[in-house]
Order: C-alpha cells, then structure tokens, then sequence
C-alpha cells in the first residue's frame, strides 16, 4: 500500500511535466498547416513540394542521404529531412508522410502483412530515384588498392566466383532466399522471398529500365551521375576532404581491368586462399550473391575459403576493409567515396546493383 | 592541516595529471600513440589535423554546440528540480518516502540507449515541429537520468542531520516548518553539489546520446555518429573533442559555483 502510493505520486508528478511539455508544444501545432496536404497532391513533383514544405520527408542519414538532397534541390526546396529509424513507424504514424525505403526491404515491409509487415498494400506509392534522374549506385564489391595490387587472381578469382552465385541467385530467387535464410537470417523466410525476388531486379536492370546481363559490370554513365551527385551532395568539414573530393574522377575509385578478367576466366591462382567479405547489412538477400556462391562451392571452384561477415548497426564496412580487417566489402559508391575524400585507397572492383534501390514512399 | 603538505599535494594533483597529459598528446602528435594502440593516423588522426578543422568550422560547431548544452542544461534544471522535490516529498512523509526513492533510483538503471528511442517515439504528439518534439524527448531522457541523482542525494541532506541538531530545534519549539527551513534545507546545500557532480557529466551523455535517434538532426552527438559514418574521423574526433570541452567547462563551472555557494562553511 505504502509503494502503491509512492509510485502513484511519482507517476503523478512526472504526468504534471509531460503536459506540461505538451502544452508548450500545442499551441505552435496549427502554424504549419498551411501548406497542401501530401494526400490531395496529384503528381510526384507535388508530392514532393507538399511534404519537403511540411518538413516531413525522411531518411536515415548517415550517407543514405545524398539521392533525397539531389531529389529536393530538384523541385527547389530546402535540402532538410527528418531522421528516419530504421524501422517504418514514422511513416506509419504519419510524423513522416514521404519516407525513404529500399525497395527491396522498407517498401515490403510496408505493403506485405508477413511478420513485421505493416500490410499497406497497393493504398501506397512511390517516387523512384531512378525515373526522377537522381540515381546513385548503390551496393558494389571493393578492397584496398593495395590489396588488388599485390593479390589480382585472387580478387579476379574472388569476382568471377561472387558473380557466378549473383548469376545463380537470380536465376533461382527462391533458392537463394532459402540459402541466406538457413546462413544465419536476420528477418522471416518470407521477407527474404520478396527480398531475394526486388534485388534480381537491381541487378538486371539498369537506371534507364533497359536489361543487363552482364553481372557486376561498372556502367561508365550511372558511375559518372553518381559521382557527379556526390561531388554536390556529400558535404565534408574537413576542407582538405572536401577539395580531393571535388578533384575525384572515376579512375580514382574504380577498376574495370579486374572485373573484364574476371568475367572471360583470365586469371590465374590465387595469392591468398583465405578472404573474408565485409557486408553493409545484417544477413539477408541484398547480399545473396555471395551467400550462393558459398553455399554452391563456386569459391571452392577457383580456390577460395570464403568468410562471410555481416554488418549492422554502426559498423563501417570501408573503415573495416581499410584497415585490413577484412579483404573485400561491399558499401554504396557513394560511401566509397567519401572515405577516398577522407584519405582511404579504396578501390571498387565489381558494381552488382546497376540501379538505385531507394524509393520515397507515400499513403495514397 | 599544516600548509607545508597542502602546497605538495596540491602540486602534485596539478603537475603529474599535466606531465600525463602532455606525454598523451605528444606520443599522439608523433605516432607513437599509434604504433602503441596498433592504429592508424586515419581512425585516430593528429591532433594538430583535428584543431584545424575545429578551426575551421567554428561556427557549425558553435550552433550544435548550442543545441546540445542547451538539451543537457534544460534537462539538469528540471531533473534536478524534480529529484528534488521527491526528496522534500519523501522527507515530509517519511513512511512513504524509501519506496518512492528506490523507483526513482530504478529509473537511473535504465541505460539512455534504451530510454531515447521510447521517448522519441512518446513525444512525437507534442508537436508538428519536428524541431520541438525532438527536443521535448531529449531534455526529457536528459530529465529521468539526472533525476536519480538529485533526489537520493538530497534525501540525504534534508534527514541526516548533525548529531542532536534535531534535539536542539526541538527545544527552541521550533515547529515542522521553520525546522525544514533552518535546518534541514541549509544542510542539504553540499549534497545538492555532490548530486550534480554526478549528473553534470552524465546530462551531456544523455544529450549527446538522444540526438543520435532524434527526428530533427542537430547537435555534437549526432555530428559524431555521422562523421564517424561516412568515414570522416577526422571531423568526428573534433566534434569528440568539442564534447569533452563541454562537459568539461560545464563541470568548472559546477566546482566554480560550489566553491562560492559553500565558502561560508569551511
């Protein structure tokens, strides 16, 4: 009884500030409603306008950014969105009504009822990176410059075999999400079905919508828009960053020779038996290539042990390559990038996704 | 105390900590540091690059400076006000009080990387700025995590009083009230400091850690994460430096204040 009251006094007096809070913050909640609502706007471009004015589009910054800032400028608004979480709950709740998603996860999270689904279905759309001109490449394959230096057959051995399990991954979608979800999955079977089943699209297709079907190959004019976006939108303090960055060209980040050698089998045994890969994500079938060509024994076929080494969180996959700790990495260009501009020799080998996976998302 | 002794002491608190520090920065300047820890100038880089791009970006700085003081300093004053207020609660009703104080303690355990995302999530009704909400959240993380620290401290001052100080108010007849105000409160004035000597610090972290899961992206905690996110450690360590200054400076001004605030009693 004693606690009881304790605990209701307690609750009490932290009730008093809440609202007190509240309060506070009310009396300024009509001064933004001018604007037009997101709902009743008819095209992307209003669409865009009327959220960026309500200061409600989101994404989750951290480097994901680049492609949201280009897409504001382009409709002449402030380059300001809110941080986003890494789940849809702001998107769901309304404090965010044009969220960023990768096609490939957020979106189906938010249209499939699966487990963590939010079950939307086609009372969504979307706003493409890609039809809007402001593409950005995203997962590549790289290492060290040293390390592609001193080791070639083994990372022309390392892209040959990642491209062939790419080749199997998208041929055979379902497989493949059975394979990365028995490899240790982060999310449900059938989030990696639908998963498994967006990336295929990423990587056969390129930014203009036409077919590729030459895996992981580096396509000069999406690479140069990425740059080109990059020299724009990736802001760095440090001003002797920020002046490499504007002198990057694309043979400071990229290296075709290893890739062409790859794919026509010109490559001979590898220096070092033994690589790990560093993945920008948890386990799940963004990264499926790779997963396959274990699984399949394509890495065994060119002599490769292979260790797989997912990511999350705030581990930085071009921090961990740098410094040796893993041999490859696959990172957003755009990443690559800034850490070149920072100082870092890093080198991308293989460009798997050959369109922009990120994609704003509305209710309709 | 014989003064002879006081002077050692007294430098040698000052000089060994400044030796020590010198011989960091120096080791650090030079590589050594670096072979020492097995890094690289990259992840780790010389404190001379760092000034310069603190240097340079005084006023960016500045304004994230601003938002994060002003996050952990709102949250001090309300928490501790409000640990405050559960002690005087608990002191004027005794029987009640332990209870109270325990759950308050409890609050403390809660780690801030749990409690940010919730009151993120809590907060989002309050307003349609983004930029007020977000902040309500984090002063109010800032709030729970200084409130602990007040109010078990301050309990402490307003019953453990001198050894028959009780006995003798009582035999001027002084009543509850004037024996609060004479007694009570005076004597709780040094384990108020004590208190904020613990939640000065710990109301930077809280700020510095909210600001990585608000909505509304400002401040020296989320320029970290940031930074260190896109490869750019050289500017994240500025911003790391930029930190310590603040809780720094925040803590000389606590000592500052508790030096005048408790001249009298010495």
């Amino acid at each position: 009884m004693r606690k009881l009251r304790n605990t209701l006094a307690i609750i009490a007096a932290m009730a008093i500030v809440s609202t007190a809070f509240a309060g506070c913050g009310s009396s300024e909640s009509n001064s933004s409603g001018a604007s037009a609502d997101i709902s009743s706007a008819e095209t992307d471009g209003d669409r865009i306008i009327a959220a960026a004015q309500a200061g409600k589009v989101g994404n989750w910054g951290l480097g994901n950014e680049y492609e949201i800032l280009a897409l504001l400028t382009k409709y002449g608004q402030k380059t300001e969105y809110l941080s986003q979480s890494f789940d849809m709950d702001g998107f769901d709740d309304g404090s965010i009504t044009l969220a960023s998603a990768m096609t490939y996860n957020e979106l189906g999270l938010v249209k499939n009822s699966y487990e963590g689904g939010y079950g939307y279905g086609d009372n969504v759309g979307i706003i493409d990176m890609n039809d809007e001109g402001v593409a950005m490449l995203e997962d590549n394959l790289f290492c060290t410059k040293e390390f592609a230096q001193n080791n070639p057959n083994t990372v022309k051995a390392f892209i040959s075999a990642s491209m062939k399990g790419w080749e199997y991954a998208c041929q055979n979608p379902e497989e493949a999400a059975q394979i990365v979800f028995e490899a240790g999955s982060s999310v449900s079977s059938e989030h990696q079905a639908y998963m498994a089943s967006e990336v295929k699209k990423l990587v056969e297709t390129d930014t203009n919508g036409n077919a590729v079907n030459e895996y992981g190959k580096m396509d000069e004019e999406a690479m140069q828009q990425t740059l080109d976006l990059a020299k724009q939108y990736i802001s760095l303090d440090d001003s002797s960053a920020a002046s490499k960055l504007q002198n990057l060209t694309l043979d400071d980040i990229r290296d075709t020779s290893y890739w062409t050698d790859a794919i026509s089998g010109n490559f001979g045994v590898p220096e070092k038996n033994s690589v790990s890969i560093q993945l920008k994500w948890l386990p799940q079938c963004q990264f499926m290539g790779y997963y396959v060509a274990k699984a399949k024994g394509y890495y065994d076929e060119v002599g490769l042990s292979v260790d797989i080494v997912s990511g999350g969180g705030d581990i930085g996959e071009t921090t961990a390559v740098n410094n040796g700790t893993v041999d490859f990495g696959v990172t957003w260009v755009s990443n690559l990038i800034s850490a070149n501009s920072g100082g870092m020799d890093l080198l991308e080998i293989a460009q798997v996704y050959q369109r922009s996976g990120l994609v704003l998302v509305y209710k309709k | 105390m014989p003064k002879k002794i006081n002077v050692k002491t007294a430098a040698g608190s000052v000089i060994y900590p400044t030796l020590f520090g010198a011989a960091v920065i120096i080791s650090w300047q030079t590589g050594f540091l670096h072979k020492l820890l097995k890094t690289d100038e990259y992840v780790l880089p010389y404190p001379t690059k760092i000034l310069h791009i603190m240097h340079e970006n005084s006023d960016k700085i500045m304004l994230n400076v601003q938002a994060s003081v002003k996050v952990a300093l709102l949250g001090l004053l309300l928490g501790s006000l409000i640990g405050y207020f559960i002690a005087i609660i608990a002191t004027v009703f005794p029987k009640y009080g332990s209870g109270g104080l325990t759950i308050v303690s409890a609050f403390n355990a809660i780690p801030i990387v749990a409690l940010a995302p919730v009151f993120i999530n809590w907060t989002k009704d309050v307003s349609e700025e983004a930029e007020v909400r977000s902040m309500v959240a984090k002063v109010l993380v800032v709030t729970v995590t200084s409130m602990a620290a007040m109010s078990v401290n301050a309990y402490r001052g307003l019953t453990e009083l001198p050894p028959f100080s009780d006995d003798l108010m009582k035999t001027y007849a002084a009543g509850k009230v004037t024996e609060f105000f004479k007694l009570r409160l005076p004597n709780s004035l040094p384990y108020i400091f004590t208190a904020l000597r613990v939640s000065v610090p710990g109301s930077v972290i809280g700020a510095l850690v909210s600001e990585y899961f608000a909505e509304y992206i400002i401040g020296v905690g989320r320029q970290i994460r940031e930074n260190i996110l896109i490869a750019q450690y050289a500017t994240a360590w500025a911003y790391i430096i930029t930190a310590c200054i603040i809780g720094i400076a925040m803590y000389i001004v606590l000592m500052i204040v508790e030096t005048i605030a408790l001249r009298k009693r010495k």
